[in-house]
Formats: C-alpha cells, structure tokens, sequence
C-alpha cells in the first residue's frame, strides 16, 4: 500500500501548520513593546483618542467639551472612542487596549477605584512632572488618583451616595439611625401606599460595598488590615436588620441595584432611598413644564446616612493618560480643559455629573441647576474606598460574597468579618 | 431491492383504514395538544412581556409596577425613539449583514467539510473533529483579549469583516460536527448513482447530498445566524465607533446610562430586532421540515 | 470499498485515473478530502492559534500584572496547583458540573419531547413552530435580565402565578437562598436553550424514513418500543451533537447567572466562568486566568470524549 503519504496531502497539512504559525509569530512578535517612541510636542498638528462613554447625554456633552478644547487648540483634533456607559465593560475594553500594549487612547476614563491598579500595571502615566494643581480637587477624590507618592489620574467629576428622603412624608430629617428607622415604620404603618421603608442596593456587585460603607462602614485603607470592627459590624447588621428585623426593606434588595431604587424613589413608594446625585436632576425633570415624577418633584431632600460618622460613599470618575501614549502633552491640555471651571460647570448642568473642581460650585451652577445647593452636606463626609491595587481584587472576592452571604442570612456580621479579615490581610500583603 | 423497499410494499398491501379513534387514543391526543399549548405559553409569555414594557413610557416603567395586563397608556413613543436614534437603523444593517455573512460562508465551509469528513478517506479524522472542538471549548472570555491584540496587528479592529470572521469560530465547529454526522447516515449509494452518470464527487455533493440534507443545512443557517445575530462579547471588545455597531451593541448603549437602564426602550429595540429572526425562524423552518418522504431514498 | 471502484467506470469511457503509484482512486480520494476540510481547519487555526497559543502559554507563566517583578518567569505548574488551593475553583467546578448535568438533562428530555411533536403533521404546526423558537431571537442578557424581573419576590410574574394557582413557594425570594437561586437560573437557561435542542433534534428526526414505524406497527411494536429500538438509535448522531454542544455551553454559562445573582447569595451561584472573569477583571491575573481556562478546557474534551465513546457504543449494539 502507500507508505508516502499522497503529496498534497501533506502540502496541506503543511499549509495549515504554517497558516497557524505566522499567525502566532506575526502576532508574538508585534506584541512586544514597541521601543519608547518621541513624544510629539504640544504644538505640533495631531489627534489624540479619548476613551469614554459616547452615547446619552454623558456623550453629548463629551463631544461639547472636545469642541469648546478644540477651539482653543487648532492644532489638536480629539477622536472620541465610544466605550460602553456599563463601567464594568468599559474596564474590559480599556484592559483590552492595555493589555495589546496599544499607545491608543491618549486619555481615558477611569471609575475611582482604577487608578492605583492601573498604575501599579504600568498601563497609565505618571503625570508628576505635568505639576497638577492638587488642591483644586476634592481631597477624597485626588487621594484615588494617587499611588506610590505620585500622581497618576485626576479627579474629572464626583459622586456621592446618600439618603433621599421625601420632604412630603418625612417633616424632619431623622439624625439617628434608630430615628431613621422609626419614621420609615410609621411611615410603612400610616401610608398603605408606600411599599417600602428604605430601598438600598443589596445585589451582589460593587453597589453594595458603597452602600455598606454610606451604611458606615470603616473600610479606609488603615482599616483594611482589620475588617473585623464596630463599624463595620454595625453597618452590615443594619443592613441586615433593615430587611429582617425592622422590615423596612423588602428581601428583593439582596437583588436591587440602583435602578431597582431609582424606580422605587421615582414612583414615591419610599419616604428613604440610598443613591447617587443623578437622581436628584431626575426627580426634578420636568416635560413641558409639568413634573416627570410629581410623587417626587419638589419634595426630594438628600442627606447623608445618619449613622455615628456620618459618612457618604464617594464614587465618580477620573482621567488618565496612556503610558504608552505618544501625546502626552497634547493629552494633558485636553484633562486641564476638562477640569476647567467652566468645562465643569458645563458638564454639571448638561449631564448632571457633579464637578470634582471645588470652585465649580458657583453662582453659574447654582443658577442653571439649583439642587446642587441642597448636594452640599453630603459633599462635606466624602470617603473613599481603600486606594491600594488589590481593592477590585478585595471587593469582588471578599467584600461582595460576604454582604451578600449577611443579607440572605447565611452568615452572621460578625462570623462573616472575622472569617474573611484574615484573607483581606494577606491579599494587601502582596503588594507591599 | 432496498430493505426500505420490501417494508414499503408490504405496507402498502396490508394498509387498514383508521378513521374511528379508539378512546385511549382521544385522550392522548388531548393530552399532546395540552402539552403543546403549555411549551408555546412558556415559550412566549416572557417575549409576550417584552412587548408589554416595550409599550411604557419611562416614566411609567419607572414606577416599577410590573403586571400581567398590558399598560393603561400604551405607547408607540420607544418603537420611534429607537428607530430614529441615530445609529439603530445602522447598527441594524450592520447585524444584517455580519449574520447573513457568517451564516452562507458557515453553510458552504462546513458542508465541504463535512463531506470530507463523513465520505472521504482522509486519515486522523478523530484528530481533527477534536480539533474544532477544542477551538470551541476554550471561554470567550479567555480569548477576547489575545484576538484583539491579534486583530489589531492584523488590522482587523473594529472592522466589521474581522467580526465575520470571528463568528466563524464560534459557528464552524457546530456546524461542522452537525453536518458531518448527519451526512454519515446519507446512503452512499445515492452518491455513487450519481457518481456512475458521470458527476464528480463534488457536483454529486452539490447535487444530490446538499438537497437531502436541507433540513441540517438549514438548522445549521438557523443556529449560525441566530449565533452571530445575539452575540455582545466580541462586538463590544472589536467594535468601537457607533457607525460600526452591531444590533446587540446599540441596544445596550441606548438602554444604559451611568446608573440607569431603561428598559422600555430596551425591549422595544428587542422587540425590532426579533423581527429579522423570527422571520428567517418561519422561512427556515419550513425546510427544516420540508419531510424528508421515504421516496427520496429510493 | 475502495478495491473494486474502478468498476464504477462504466466500460467504454475513459479511465479517469491513472493508476500510477500515488495517484489511486484512494489516494484521489483523500486529496479532495484534504482540499474539502482545508477551508474550515486554516479559518479556525489563523484566529484561534494565537488565543490557545497565549492562553496555555500564561498558564504556565507567571503574568500577572499587578506584580511586575515576575512578570514573565516560568511558573511551572504554580497557577495550577493555586487551583486546588485557592478554594475557589474546586467548590465552582462542583457547582458548574451539578448545573451542566441538571440543565442538560432537563433541556434534553423537553427538547426531545418538542421535537417528536413537532415531527407529526398538525394544523397549526407552523405557528406552534414559529412560537417555540421564538426564545432563540432574544439576547440572552436581555432574557437574563427578564428572567431576574420574573422572579422578583413582590412585583414578579412567578410568585404572582404560583399565588393565584394557590401553589407553595409563592412568597419565596428566590435569589436569596441557594436552591432556589439555582431553579430560577434553571428556568432562565431552559428557556432560552430548549429551542436550540429542539431545532437540532428535529433535524436528526427528519433523517428518518416514516415508513419504518407502519412496518413497526404491523409488526405490532408500541410506540414506546418503536421509540427505543427505531427512533432513539438513528436519532443517536443528532443527538450526539446536540448533547456537546449543549453540555459545553452550560459548562461555560456566565452572563446568566452573572446577571440575575452576580454569584450569589455569598458564593452559592458562582460558575468557572466567574472565576476566569475575576481573574482576569478584578486580580489582572492572565497567568491564573489562563491556568482556570485550559482546566475548563482539558475538562470540557474529557466529557465531549465520554458523550462520544457511550454513544457511539450504543450505536454499534
């Protein structure tokens, strides 16, 4: 019979084995880094890509911003690369383009919580030598663009969590958690209309590690070497309580996230409510001059949870530029265009995202978006979650499993804390 | 004379009439028509439900009251909202063409290798049905992140050609496992027939297996397109400028904002975009069932 | 079957092939089989080379990025001996193959069930058809999403059904306890993946001749019997297929179960895809990303091997 395989046969074999090895080889070898090409000098004619959410009105006032910085810089044309308004996909994206060791984009978004993992990755630059003007930004939030003593992200816009409460069904805010709790009982008790006391984001997912920490939690970094304390207990216990013990939050909030609680406060089935500013513009939305929401329209006040610190989770965005990015400089003046005063201001009244800029609160503000006046005490207990590289690591495999395992009674607080202090210990340890 | 045929004389020599149903026969044939309007329930109420948020206004889906009856105020007002966004009707074309794509070039590779596979002597068969499978059991998301660094220095990103391509990856090994053991229980001597009038094998595969086979050739255009129709993972990693978005992309991006997801103009979109497919489902479908008769094999 | 071919060269016509040492009909034969499988094999290495290639080459190397003083070294078989101790990968594999086994089997028997009553003329078909695979034209993150809306405890559908027909369990949070989280995302994937069975099963139906089951009966079969000697064996390859395919889509399913409990409540719910998400999202870990993709891997061909080596025993007997 044949002992020689037929010749085409094995010229096709032949074929496909190289088909797969050029493309291995062609993409093997691109990968490695490109040698550290000259940065293009701020004057010179260029793009630059900026990475962020395109679409909404977050992109309608994106693309204002990129005009008005446009105008002032005829030489620079800004490329907008649409990422998705999820953050959770938008972190997918930007690691992709990261990990491809790509110089594309020159600026991008980053959600508070990236930067100091972004940094320690060597994916965003250092920008100490550009001098950024630190002390124009909120405290809280310049700390999490920082890693290592340096400055890697800054602060683009801000936001807070806090408590809405109903001005029409609750007269007085309550200044105790204990206060807080009563009022919604009665309110539950008085008002057959009311479905619920107080609507949290109780799913498991990143929501509801800010609202443990609006809740009180003490989880600054300081603190992260030892999450079994009093505070922490305590704000997982009235969590906890709030579904089972006090009855003010229906058991569906272990699946709520914050459009859940949007649409409960929005209705005006909840005298209380835990989210972010967006929702103070959308209960005062009007069409054609009626309110959108009248359960809500004029009766919406915002405090922030009346725990013993009060304190209120701080969230929001940031800008960074792109290690590898050849724009360096070009990509600076865009993030100083973005954090100007009046690019803040504008962005404020457009999109409804709070300035991180201090000296945006002015009168321009307050004028086109009043509410921002009644924003203010939540502003003042601004906290950040713990700074450190391995808090995205922390949160998704220690944090959410354990407030989601409290809330649907599987574990105790206190069981929870001490079983999972010890793991937290040892994973801030790998990046000393 | 075929065994086939033996049994089909005699049947047709000792046919007894059945008109009158035996009493046990009537109450499982209730018994099946109840079964079947209980999957077709199931199988619609959530997509009946879609329809209903589709026809809310925001403000009304964000009171959040969810009910069985369809809306007090219905409105058409997210159907055109969606429509005249700008990049809907694109993203929409977009998604036609991409599925359309990867469905006819998944149909014609499979079914040559198929044929290969099931009628020809090539050695290592078993290594190479194991082969795809291997491609289609790594996660998708193990291995978005290297094809994009391979798509960006093939120049491939954001291209809507590369996203064809990788859908490829995700419909060639069903298809091709389909395609080869359906074509493994065609009788050979159906090919051979043709074969001894003077084709070549490939034209008898054109002629004579391809129209045998409609039903899994037309299972397989049903599954590839609905493959590359839904798929968000890779067109969200690839795809980064809105005029290159595909159905799944827009739908998300103009449902969500920061915080908020609106999902009546979600599943208003949904509702659009189902169109095509239950479209190509009905067409398809009638082919899948086009009733192979024992004659065909004669 | 390849001795005697030359005889289906009808005498008088000229001899096609030339019987040279290498250029037999076999050899001919297998030629047009290498050109035939060509185009799907070079389409699936070019774009899953590199993929595999960097996959198992991270494995077994240390990359992960937030310690970039190892970034690179040879790990050996660190990351996969982090599998078995990092307590994680164990407990989700277990759950993940409990899953597979619960799903496939639920969609299996339904899916066939669909099919065989779709095989018989009815009026009406084409609409009970249409309606049955309608499932498959919604997203399936839309659908999970639906689904998470459907079994909300006060306003969903299905506590509202379960109260009005006077059925236990209408006040059960589902996504809060562990059993009945699983039965919600049961329900989600069937829904959406029952048609997928059902549209290939119905394929595999329509390979075989009717005829068989009037000699069956004259024969006096039952229907059961037709059932298990005619219809199941010749079902066999559809069913094959069918039966990897599903079970390796269930071994991956993450946007599910992602969507409706995020892995909850605590850890109940968490899948290998999760694990493989965080990895790479959450730790910037490719070197243990990696490692948990080719284990879901090697597992996933070790099943498609017993599906195949059982199955095709069967057939045989």
């Amino acid at each position: 019979m044949h002992m020689w395989p037929a010749r085409s046969s094995l010229r096709t074999v032949a074929a496909i084995a190289a088909g797969g090895l050029v493309a291995v080889g062609l993409a093997a070898c691109s990968s490695l880094s490109s040698s550290a090409s000259s940065q293009v000098p701020l004057s010179a004619k260029q793009t630059i890509a900026f990475a962020s959410a395109g679409l909404g009105t977050e992109g309608t006032a994106t693309k204002a911003a990129i005009a008005g910085f446009e105008e002032l810089h005829p030489n620079i044309t800004v490329s907008l690369l649409s990422l998705s308004s999820n953050a959770t996909v938008a972190e997918e994206q930007e690691e992709h383009y990261f990990i491809a060791g790509s110089s594309t984009p020159d600026v991008m978004f980053t959600d508070v919580i990236w930067p100091s993992a972004f940094a320690r990755s060597g994916w965003i630059a250092n920008l100490d030598s550009f001098k950024p003007s630190t002390s124009e930004f909120f405290p809280a939030q310049m700390v999490t663009g920082e890693y290592n003593g340096s400055v890697y992200a800054i602060p683009w816009f801000i936001n807070a969590e806090g408590i809405y409460y109903n001005t029409s069904i609750i007269k007085t805010p309550p200044t105790t958690e204990a206060q807080l709790v009563s009022d919604a009982q009665h309110a539950l008790a008085t008002d057959k209309s009311l479905k619920e006391g107080l609507a949290f984001e109780g799913a498991e997912y990143e929501g509801s590690v800010t609202a443990w920490q609006s809740f009180g939690a003490n989880i600054g970094l300081s603190s992260l070497s030892n999450i079994d304390n009093p505070a922490n207990a305590a704000a997982l216990t009235f969590m906890y309580d709030a579904i089972h013990t006090y009855k003010i939050s229906p058991p569906a909030v272990t699946g709520w996230e914050e459009a859940n609680v949007q649409a409960a406060w929005l209705s005006g089935q909840t005298p209380f409510a835990l989210n972010w500013p967006y929702l103070f513009q959308l209960s005062q939305s009007t069409a054609n001059g009626k309110p959108v929401y009248p359960a809500v329209y004029n009766s919406t006040a915002w405090m922030p949870f009346p725990s013993s610190t009060p304190q209120s989770s701080l969230g929001g965005q940031d800008l960074a530029i792109n290690a590898k990015s050849t724009h360096k400089a070009a990509a600076w003046a865009f993030i100083q265009y973005l954090t100007s005063v009046s690019a803040q201001d504008a962005r404020a009244i457009t999109a409804g995202d709070p300035p991180s800029v201090t000296a945006a609160y002015n009168a321009t503000l307050y004028s086109a978006a009043p509410y921002y006046k009644d924003e203010t005490a939540v502003y003042k207990v601004l906290t950040p979650r713990p700074v450190t590289p391995v808090y995205p690591d922390i949160s998704s495999s220690v944090f959410q499993p354990m407030i989601s395992s409290v809330l649907s009674g599987q574990e105790s607080p206190s069981a929870a804390l001490s079983s999972n202090a010890a793991t937290v210990t040892q994973t801030l340890a790998t990046v000393k | 004379m075929s065994a086939t045929d033996a049994v089909a004389a005699r049947s047709r020599a000792d046919v007894r009439p059945r008109r009158h149903l035996r009493p046990g026969r009537a109450a499982r044939k209730t018994g099946f028509f109840l079964l079947l309007a209980l999957f077709v329930l199931v199988s619609l109420f959530p997509f009946y439900w879609i329809v209903i948020t589709s026809l809310k206004t925001t403000a009304e889906y964000n009171q959040g009251t969810t009910s069985v009856l369809p809306p007090s105020h219905v409105t058409m007002s997210n159907y055109v909202d969606d429509l005249t966004q700008q990049n809907f009707i694109r993203a929409l074309l977009n998604s036609v063409g991409v599925s359309l794509a990867t469905t006819i070039l998944t149909v014609l590779l499979a079914a040559l290798a198929g044929y290969a596979l099931s009628r020809t002597s090539i050695r290592g068969k078993g290594g190479i049905l194991g082969f795809i499978l291997l491609t289609a059991f790594f996660p998708p998301l193990a291995i978005v992140g290297p094809m994009f660094i391979a798509y960006k220095h093939i120049g491939l990103l954001n291209t809507l050609p590369g996203l064809v391509i990788c859908y490829l990856v995700l419909t060639l090994p069903l298809a091709t496992w389909l395609l080869t053991n359906y074509f493994l229980q065609i009788p050979k001597e159906l090919e051979e027939a043709a074969i001894v009038d003077g084709s070549t094998r490939v034209q008898a595969l054109h002629k004579v297996i391809v129209p045998v086979a409609r039903p899994a050739m037309f299972t397989v255009a049903i599954l590839s397109f609905i493959l590359a129709w839904n798929d968000f993972t890779f067109a969200v990693s690839f795809i980064s400028t809105p005029n290159n978005y595909t159905a799944p992309l827009a739908i998300y991006n103009l449902g969500n904002s920061q915080y908020q997801v609106f999902y009546n103009l979600i599943d208003a979109a949904v509702v659009i975009i189902s169109l095509p497919v239950a479209c190509l489902v009905i067409f398809a479908q009638k082919r899948v069932i086009s009733g192979l008769t024992a004659g065909s094999f004669r | 079957m390849t001795a005697r071919k030359d005889l289906l060269v009808p005498p008088g016509r000229p001899a096609r092939v030339a019987r040279r040492r290498g250029h037999s009909l076999t050899s001919q034969d297998r030629r047009l089989g290498h050109a035939l499988v060509a185009p799907v094999m070079i389409v699936l290495l070019a774009i899953t080379a590199y993929p595999l290639f960097y996959n198992i080459w991270n494995s077994f190397h240390y990359a992960d990025y937030l310690n970039a003083a190892t970034f690179s070294s040879f790990a050996g078989f660190s990351n996969y001996s982090m599998l078995f101790h990092a307590d994680q990968f164990v407990p989700a594999l277990v759950r993940t193959l409990g899953f597979t086994a619960v799903s496939v089997a639920v969609e299996t028997a339904v899916g066939l069930g669909i099919a065989l009553a779709l095989n018989r003329p009815f009026r009406g078909r084409g609409v009970v058809r249409a309606a049955v695979f309608i499932p498959l034209a919604v997203p399936t993150v839309v659908s999970a999403e639906l689904w998470k809306t459907m079994f909300d405890p006060q306003s969903g559908f299905v506590n509202y059904i379960l109260a009005h027909l006077h059925l236990p369990l209408a006040s059960t949070a589902w996504l809060d306890g562990t059993w009945t989280a699983w039965a919600a995302i049961l329900a989600a994937d069937a829904w959406r993946n029952t048609p997928f069975m059902a549209i290939v099963l119905l394929a595999g139906l329509q390979v075989i001749p009717q005829d068989i089951y009037e000699a069956a009966k004259i024969d006096g079969a039952s229907a059961g019997q037709a059932f298990r000697r005619l219809t199941l064996p010749l079902l066999m390859p559809a069913l094959m297929v069918a039966l990897i395919f599903r079970t390796l889509s269930s071994f991956l399913i993450f946007d599910v179960v992602f969507i409706m409990t995020g892995g909850g409540p605590g850890t109940s719910t968490q899948v290998l895809s999760a694990l493989n998400y965080e990895a790479f999202l959450d730790d910037f870990n490719f070197g243990y990303g990696g490692a948990i993709a080719v284990a879901m891997v090697v597992m996933a061909l070790i099943i498609a091997a017993i599906y195949v080596r059982v199955l095709r025993v069967e057939r045989q007997t």
